[in-house]
């Protein structure tokens, strides 16, 4: 096995590993800086997948919110009325988001919905997922929320334990997504991208590489939403919706660079410190993030990764 | 029973209004605008302000269309052109995303500046009665503005030749420059229209209830949901999937409650989509 | 007789393939000029060039002898330049009077007297005037593309493939309509793979092939070649 074509892979998640590590370090003890921190991990988890769903297939899932939702209130539910134990619900968490997605990526090839169409339907559902939530309030407090503070595991509180932790789940999909990414369905997601109904010529099948694409990433979303929905010790239908969630993660995708390795990671950290930065101008980041948006789309469409790819000449993952 | 009908009436075509700008800037320009609820929320604040500075309501309301229009045609005219210049797919999705990062930005600014305006117009007689059943002029009033609107709209469509000119542009883009016909232009002018529309949408929305800086991504949610029910290529539609959808939101609140009328109103649009993505009443503009 | 239309060398391609390369052709004022060849040889993209759809890669077009390569197609139709490409590109859910009076736009006022005239060439049209054109027939389709196309008053018409499709009935009275306008004035450029008709119709031919103009003439000299006979007219 030549290990010196995918060099560039393993010292770039090496590499991202030791950084993502080391910053604890660096936060000076500062619980606040911290929690961003960990809050920023979540959100690169988040565009992995989304990375994976709409960078790679071009699925354009307008429901990144509510499939992190779905599973955190399911497994939510599942810990305070059935007294299962977080570690034991928080599959049945993905298992769900996983299943959603997949069903709605299999539905919409099948009925040929473009990517246009596709964003409509999630966004629709994501409305629903968001009034759902409010109407069953018998089950999820409505509006009011869930407190979890009392419900999560200790590895889970805030702290630099769940830091870890969270960093470890997100080292996990970093090397997942390398090694889709490498495999056969990693061919068929470009070809797919490139152009879907070549790749339907030459005999991809791209139906079940869409919904593999749709599975996968809904998994992680459903992961990365129900460890959040312990750590922050508080849940609502507001956590999970368009703005808090499927802006930041289009934002950050668009920033990073879609299709690539490092693009979630890269852009999630420039994300996390705009966020930041935008804090204090209260509700005017609400305009930043558009103007950033609309920039980021125009002029800057393929992100950071590439320019610097084509700022050093090195093929950055 | 029918005070609920008459109701769902009126605000299905008060959401007609706002979704027939989609339809006309998706149908022509290929560009899906989620910027749609902010046109109308301009509109209806550019009228509140000039209210307050003491000009006469009605002129306000012309004022605020006017403006809305304004945004529209500087929008069209710079922020869209990245889209224009690609073609299918490519420009649907970049549109949307420029229009999505805009309707932000409206946003934001709206709700940090004039947070605490809102548009809400209210008429010297507030009901009359018709045959036992109270009716609130608001309503009326509302019911009228779009009917006329629309009986405009299509009367320009089909008799005039810009209205000839774009219905010929919605059916092939080809063919219409065949004929010597410059789209680029022709879209400026259904973005100004459009935006109009949405203005004028609401202005509706301040008479009917009351129109505020936040409420402009709710309303586009609701104009995407009724212009792709009622197929995005057909003003037709539109007009039709609005009222059904009003007519549906106003008995389903009666009998079931907020939650519920929502979520069968959306799982209505899922359900339309996925079977047939034309559009219920697709077949011509 | 003057050079109406010129090519220069035309290079013409869809990403990273040229489909068109190093073509020059002309047609003179009041002349019939066809080009034909077998399917994929470029025909359309040629066409698509000079009528401004398509953007050349390389060399130059002339009109009246100024530079019209890069204009868009809508420029050219004021000049006088008018394409009935092969897919036609009607207005489906519109009349056919408004198919035809849209054809006008670049002199919309004066259309009637022009409307006149297509529809005394094109009498099939007058009947159907009221009718969508999406339900018409194949032929009658066509017929409409070009009436729409002759509404805007060209100097020269473009016509890619106007038989395709069509009966052989339809076709020879699509040809006889066309030679009128022809006695009339009207210069003509068009692609066809029915051969024979092309080569009776116009007075001179270029074959194009693989992007590249392999032979050209008089149409009486090429429909006499061995080799065209051989190729396209299907004979020993």
């Amino acid at each position: 096995m030549n290990t010196n074509r995918y060099l560039a892979e393993y010292v770039t998640l090496f590499t991202v590993v030791v950084v993502l590590a080391l910053v604890p370090l660096g936060l000076g003890g500062s619980a606040y800086y911290l929690r961003l921190g960990t809050m920023m991990l979540i959100y690169m988890i988040y565009t992995v997948a989304f990375n994976i769903i709409f960078g790679h297939t071009r699925q354009l899932f307008l429901c990144v919110g509510a499939l992190a939702g779905c599973s955190a209130y399911i497994s939510v539910v599942l810990v305070m009325r059935m007294s299962l134990s977080p570690w034991a619900s928080i599959p049945v968490g993905i298992v769900s988001a996983a299943v959603l997605g997949g069903v709605f990526s299999y539905v919409a090839v099948r009925r040929g919905l473009g990517v246009i169409f596709v964003g409509i339907v999630t966004l629709v559902s994501s409305m629903i997922f968001g009034n759902l939530i409010l109407g069953l309030r018998a089950w999820t407090n409505g509006e009011t929320g869930i407190e979890t503070r009392g419900l999560r595991p200790d590895a889970l509180a805030p702290g630099l334990t769940s830091y870890y932790v969270i960093l470890g789940v997100l080292m996990l999909s970093l090397v997942f997504y390398h090694l889709l990414m490498r495999s056969r369905a990693g061919t068929a997601f470009r070809a797919i991208a490139d152009d879907e109904f070549a790749a339907e010529l030459a005999g991809i099948d791209v139906t079940m590489y869409k919904v593999l694409a749709a599975t996968v990433g809904s998994a992680l979303i459903g992961a990365a939403g129900a460890v959040y929905a312990y750590y922050s010790g508080y849940i609502n239908p507001t956590v999970y919706g368009l703005v808090s969630v499927d802006i930041a993660v289009l934002v950050t995708l668009l920033l990073g660079g879609m299709g690539t390795l490092l693009g979630p990671v890269i852009g999630s950290v420039l994300f996390a410190v705009l966020d930041e930065v935008v804090r204090p101008l209260g509700g005017l980041n609400v305009l930043v993030y558009g103007v950033l948006m609309i920039i980021l789309v125009i002029t800057f469409r393929h992100g950071l990764v590439a320019m610097l790819r084509k700022l050093t000449k090195v093929r950055i993952p | 029973m029918i005070a609920i009908l008459i109701d769902g009436i009126v605000q299905g075509l008060q959401l007609s209004l706002m979704a027939v700008g989609i339809t006309l800037i998706f149908g022509l320009g290929g560009v899906l605008n989620l910027a749609q609820g902010q046109f109308a929320v301009v509109g209806g604040i550019v009228a509140a302000l000039c209210i307050k500075a003491g000009v006469p309501a009605l002129a306000a309301c012309a004022l605020g269309i006017l403006g809305a229009g304004l945004l529209g045609l500087v929008v069209d005219r710079t922020l869209l052109i990245p889209a224009y210049r690609c073609v299918g797919e490519e420009r649907l999705l970049l549109g949307l995303l420029i229009t999505l990062g805009l309707s932000f930005v409206v946003n934001g600014f709206l709700d940090y500046k004039y947070s605490d305006v809102s548009l809400g117009l209210r008429l010297a007689t507030p009901s009359f009665d018709v045959a036992g059943i109270t009716i609130r002029t608001a309503s009326m009033a509302v019911a009228a503005i779009a009917i006329v609107a629309f009986a405009l709209l299509f009367a320009f469509l089909k008799t005039t030749l810009l209205g000839k000119v774009i219905r010929s542009i919605i059916q092939n883009e080809v063919g219409a420059e065949l004929c010597g016909i410059n789209p680029a232009r022709i879209r400026t002018v259904i973005v100004v229209l459009s935006a109009m529309m949405a203005g004028l949408g609401g202005i509706a929305q301040g008479l009917f209830s009351s129109l505020g800086p936040e409420m402009g991504n709710g309303l586009t949610d609701y104009a995407l949901i009724v212009a792709v029910v009622g197929g995005v290529r057909s003003i037709n539609g539109t007009l039709a999937a609005g009222v059904l959808l009003g007519i549906i939101n106003a008995f389903a609140s009666y009998y079931v409650g907020a939650y519920l009328t929502l979520i069968i109103l959306l799982g209505t649009a899922v359900f339309t989509i996925l079977l047939r993505p034309a559009g219920l009443f697709a077949s011509h503009p | 007789m003057s050079v109406l239309l010129a090519t220069q060398e035309i290079e013409v391609g869809y990403g990273d393939m040229p489909v068109v390369r190093g073509v020059s052709l002309e047609v003179r004022q009041g002349e019939a000029v066809a080009v034909i060849g077998p399917n994929g040889a470029g025909k359309t993209t040629l066409f698509k060039a000079i009528a401004g759809v398509l953007a050349p890669r390389g060399g130059r077009i002339l009109f009246e002898d100024a530079r019209i390569d890069g204009l868009r197609h809508y420029e050219l139709v004021k000049r006088g330049v008018v394409y009935v490409p092969a897919e036609r590109e009607l207005f489906p859910q519109m009349s056919v009077l408004e198919n035809i009076e849209l054809g006008a736009y670049t002199n919309y006022k004066s259309r009637a007297e022009r409307l006149k005239f297509v529809l005394r060439v094109f009498p099939r049209l007058e009947e159907r005037k009221r009718q969508m054109a999406g339900t018409l027939s194949g032929g009658e389709q066509q017929m409409l593309a070009v009436g729409r196309g002759l509404m805007a008053k060209p100097k020269i018409l473009l016509l890619d493939e106007p038989s395709t499709g069509l009966s052989p009935h339809f076709v020879r009275e699509m040809y006889r309509q066309l030679a009128r306008l022809k006695a009339e004035g009207l210069t003509i450029l068009l692609a066809e793979q029915q051969i024979p008709h092309a080569l009776a119709f116009s007075e001179r031919a270029y074959v194009l092939e693989n992007g590249e103009i392999r032979l050209f003439g008089p149409s009486t000299e090429l429909l006499g070649n061995p080799e065209i006979q051989r190729a396209y007219l299907g004979m020993a």
